[in-house]
């Protein structure tokens, strides 16, 4: 047995636990609070939680993303429970949070079906509203104090 | 806007930028994986558009 065999069982032996959620300084209902604040604003979490880079960025370039989608004609799709992949894609959209609201008060996200860009319309806004989503989980982990350099 | 490529490398703009970001804390780091995504996504489609061009659905 060689000698970095011994030293990675040696290292496993005597790595300590991971620390439990109170530990790291993570408060469950903090990161909750982070993390539905994000699904509504894009980058809210992070601002809310002092990470001002991060969520600055988030809150123009989600919303711009968003925008951008609905100025290639995309479309906001209706929750309609017959075809799964559209009632998907309408999930995916609500994932924008305030600005799929405000789109949807103002009457926008009709779809120009004809437009050659439509269906890129639609994955920009398809794909804004996942990325919140992703930034919304990643505000929530550092409120829990789960990411690298992230401890609250 | 009607060019494709257009479209194409602004998507690919905004998902790095938002990647880099969540990924990576120091802005060196960001920009570094910010660039690397782009260019990854840049370079994959055309790769894979001269690839399918001799096959037209």
């Amino acid at each position: 047995m060689g000698r970095k065999s011994r030293d990675s069982r040696r290292s496993r032996v005597t790595a300590p636990a991971p620390a439990p959620v109170a530990a790291a300084g993570g408060d469950r209902n903090q990161a909750l609070a982070a993390a539905a604040l994000g699904c509504f604003v894009p980058g809210g979490g992070h601002l809310w939680l002092e990470r001002r880079q991060k969520g600055l960025v988030f809150l123009v370039a989600i919303p711009l993303m968003f925008a951008v989608g609905l100025g290639l004609g995309g479309r906001l799709f209706p929750f309609d429970s017959g075809q799964p992949l559209v009632l998907l894609a309408a999930f995916a959209d609500l994932g924008n949070g305030l600005p799929y609201l405000a789109a949807r008060v103002a009457g926008l996200g009709e779809g120009r079906v004809v437009a050659e860009s439509f269906e890129y319309g639609n994955t920009f806004i398809i794909v804004s509203g996942l990325l919140n989503m992703l930034v919304a989980l990643d505000a929530y982990d550092v409120a829990l104090g789960r990411r690298q350099g992230s401890a609250p | 806007m009607s060019s494709h490529l257009l479209v194409m490398m602004l998507f690919s703009g905004f998902v790095s930028l938002i990647f880099a970001v969540l990924m990576k804390d120091r802005p060196a780091e960001q920009l570094k994986l910010g660039g690397r995504l782009f260019a990854g996504f840049v370079g994959a489609a055309l790769v894979l558009g001269w690839i399918l061009f001799p096959f037209p659905l």
